[in-house]
């Protein structure tokens, strides 16, 4: 049965790829053969400012995402692109959703062994597009598809680009909605029914908690995009992103601790006063731009950097750039640097800072002010002949990226990427 | 947003200057010369749009999922 499906797939992708134009006339596909593609990512982080416990606790996280990207063309004027994958984590600020449920003390510091300790998401995103006889005009549409324990988020959206000019004009439009729904997970000292004989602490702890009534969380968003080439060398654009979100901001499951209000503790754990509180819709407004230089040969210059601001009252910008130089004819090394740089929310306070009389707190450090820098160096191997073959599939280009991450929190991040892309024979 | 115009105005003008012809885009259609992000970063926008405030205008996702561990 196993075999039959290949033989079907594989023979459907080969119509696909190469079916000719219904007159007979040879036209120029918008993507000549079928392509796949393969990613994974590994990423670990540390710190000490996990939102879970309150805004003191290890941030350990660790993820791995191998995902699958495979292009067909349908007919010359169409691309259907299907994108899954995987992404599984272990957390042990997430562990701590329920620190009492494993063998060790509990602590802020130290991760449980509950089940809240790892988590895997699954996500589809199938896109489709159709370039028109001239290839001026391209129409897209999407579905985005992702799943985890607490977590169901669907999407769809649509794209129009136009190119002018000669295609040395590129202007395009695109809009995205996001339909999420949330199955919290509170702290377990929040939920109803629970009892420890072993709470510590001046007085009856009654945490200020009630449970959300809305679970649903809504992004909009408009994009819009322009990009000119300049000179034979030198190319640039622009995106302008309106984005409005609704519904459920709060992270159930990130606790408070309140500047008025006695404290508790079970073992080395401090109880939660309440959860995050978050307003119920925020407008984002980020513009960004790219520029790409030709230097000469050798040496080519990539470059990227954005403006933002939200009504939540973060202001952000992010630089970064990229050199990317030729070694061989196959080999190309690039050296990446990275810096960010953003001012609190409104709604941010450090531990033990907000008051219960406050409308909205949070001691997400994602929320707070600070400085990231960036440093990593990519790889990448391309065979324009694809000599090497993987079944019907050549070998078209292998991509390496690794990249270290400092917060000036503290947090700290590594993240290693790996790609091959192939092409169906 | 009245920059914002101002610099769509400013890139658009350009185009007046020269059109670059297809035979001569040698340079621009370098692949790792391209605008658009590379689909292999497409992990570190993720992690950006979790560890950081700001998201959007980078071609990364503006929503859909929780990112909150």
């Amino acid at each position: 049965m196993k075999k039959l499906g290949s033989i079907l797939f594989c023979g459907l992708i080969s119509w696909l790829g190469f079916s000719q134009g219904n007159d007979g006339e040879y036209v120029k596909k918008v993507l000549e053969a079928p392509e796949v593609e393969l990613l994974y990512s590994y990423y670990g982080q540390d710190g000490n400012n996990a939102a879970v416990t309150g805004g003191e606790g290890t941030e350990k996280l660790t993820d791995m995402t191998p995902t699958i990207i495979v292009s067909i063309p349908i007919e010359e004027d169409n691309i259907l692109t299907l994108d899954a994958g995987i992404s599984a984590y272990t957390s042990a600020s997430s562990s701590n959703i329920n620190p009492f449920d494993g063998n060790k003390t509990a602590s802020p510091w130290a991760a449980s062994s509950g089940a809240s300790r790892s988590d895997v998401l699954t996500y589809f995103h199938p896109t489709f597009t159709h370039s028109s006889k001239d290839r001026n005009n391209i129409y897209s549409g999407n579905i985005a598809v992702s799943a985890e324990y607490d977590y169901f988020s669907l999407g769809f959206g649509g794209g129009y680009t136009h190119l002018m000019n000669e295609k040395n004009t590129e202007l395009g439009i695109s809009g995205q909605v996001y339909l999420d729904t949330y199955n919290p997970q509170y702290p377990i000292e929040l939920r109803d029914g629970f009892f420890d004989n072993r709470i510590t602490g001046n007085g009856t702890y009654s945490p200020l908690f009630h449970e959300f009534d809305k679970l649903n969380r809504n992004s909009y968003s408009v994009s819009l995009n322009v990009s000119q080439i300049i000179t034979k060398r030198f190319q640039a654009s622009l995106s302008l992103d309106l984005i409005f979100q609704e519904g459920l901001l709060s992270t159930p499951h990130q606790r408070v601790y309140l500047q008025d209000r006695n404290d508790f503790f079970i073992e080395g754990f401090q109880l939660a006063d309440n959860v995050e509180k978050l307003p119920s819709n925020r407008f984002k407004v980020p513009i960004g731009g790219r520029i790409s230089y030709y230097l000469n040969e050798l040496i080519g210059l990539r470059g990227y950097f954005r403006y933002y601001y939200d009504d939540w009252g973060v202001m952000a910008y992010t630089g970064s750039l990229e050199i990317p130089v030729k070694i061989s004819d196959k080999f190309t090394v690039y050296p990446m640097y990275r810096y960010y740089t953003q001012t609190a929310s409104d709604y941010f306070y450090p531990k033990e800072a907000a008051l219960s009389t406050y409308e909205y707190y949070t001691s997400d450090y994602d929320l707070s002010a600070f400085d990231s820098n960036q440093y990593g160096l990519g790889v990448t191997y391309k065979d324009i002949f694809t000599q090497g073959k993987v079944w019907k599939f050549g070998l078209k280009s292998i991509s390496f990226r690794c990249n270290q991450y400092e917060r000036t929190t503290g947090l700290s991040a590594s993240i290693f990427e790996l790609g091959a892309k192939f092409i169906m024979d | 947003m009245q920059h914002f115009i101002l610099l769509i105005i400013g890139i658009l003008s350009l185009s007046s200057c020269v059109a670059v012809k297809e035979y001569d885009k040698v340079y621009l259609n370098d692949e790792e010369m391209d605008l658009a992000t590379k689909s292999l970063e497409r992990f570190e926008t993720n992690f950006h749009v979790y560890r950081e405030a700001a998201a959007g205008a980078n071609g990364g996702k503006t929503g859909g999922g929780c990112g909150c561990n």
